[in-house]
């Protein structure tokens, strides 16, 4: 159970509906992810840590598979079920 | 590509679980780094030299410095050492999880890398990040493997802090 009130869409400034369906399209999903929602709580945190995730994920010299591979090795490791 | 296969996951499931276990006794003894240049650590337990190692442990040796391509033997399997049955059976675990499978060697050493990092493991950084680099990994590759470790690190802990439950199935996306 969630420590804190995750807003609800509709609740969030008008200016990151954009960034939003970005967020859906990116992961092919038609919600927003809580983490997307804990992010951009604070529109000025969802706008520069938005975009460092959005530019290291991306294909470059390792794959986004691959990226998400290492994702997936931290959390493990991290021990984080989410 | 993509990694829709289990095998992928299984695959990489074994990686980051042995570098962990690997680091836990490589840092846990205090073993000194394989390659970075930095005051040596001083082991708690001291590694057994190919000069002075059995022979059944010196062909054990020789299979590990032929993986890597090197005529040093990475400390954890000279301290392995001390348990000839143990390292011959736990080197073999290790050459097979680092050997090419479904995902690449260097994919797999990429991993290690960035498992290593998450964990602090100041052993497995080193030692990874070096092999990585042998096999092939750009800087850039490098920085987009630290920038992935960051974030996640950074996402991992707010998750857990929040207490968020998972969004998804894992099971339920390709």
């Amino acid at each position: 159970m969630e420590t804190v009130r995750l807003l609800e869409e509709h609740e969030f400034p008008q200016e990151l509906q954009k960034y939003f369906e970005g967020t859906k399209t990116w992961f092919g999903i038609d919600y927003l992810p809580k983490m997307s929602k804990v992010i951009s709580y604070a529109p000025e945190f969802a706008n520069t840590h938005g975009r460092c995730s959005r530019r290291a994920m991306v294909d470059g010299d390792l794959t986004r598979a691959q990226k998400e591979m290492i994702a997936v090795a931290v959390s493990a490791v991290n021990a984080c079920e989410y | 590509m993509g990694y829709g296969d289990d095998a992928y996951w299984y695959e990489a499931a074994y990686v980051y679980g042995v570098t962990n276990g690997i680091n836990a006794v490589a840092d846990g003894l205090r073993l000194p780094l394989e390659n970075s240049d930095t005051p040596a650590r001083k082991p708690l337990i001291m590694p057994i030299e190919f000069e002075e190692a059995s022979d059944r442990v010196k062909d054990t040796y020789s299979d590990i410095m032929t993986f890597y391509q090197s005529e040093q033997i990475p400390a954890i399997f000279k301290t392995l050492a001390h348990d000839d049955g143990y390292l011959k059976d736990y080197w073999g675990a290790v050459r097979f999880v680092f050997s090419d499978g479904r995902l690449d060697r260097l994919t797999k050493e990429t991993l290690a890398f960035t498992a290593s990092m998450a964990a602090k493991s100041d052993y497995g950084v080193d030692f990874h990040l070096t092999e990585a680099r042998r096999l092939g990994l750009s800087e850039k590759g490098v920085m987009e493997a630290v920038q992935v470790v960051q974030l996640f690190s950074c996402y991992t802990k707010m998750a857990d802090g929040l207490q968020l439950s998972p969004d998804f199935d894992p099971m339920g996306v390709t």
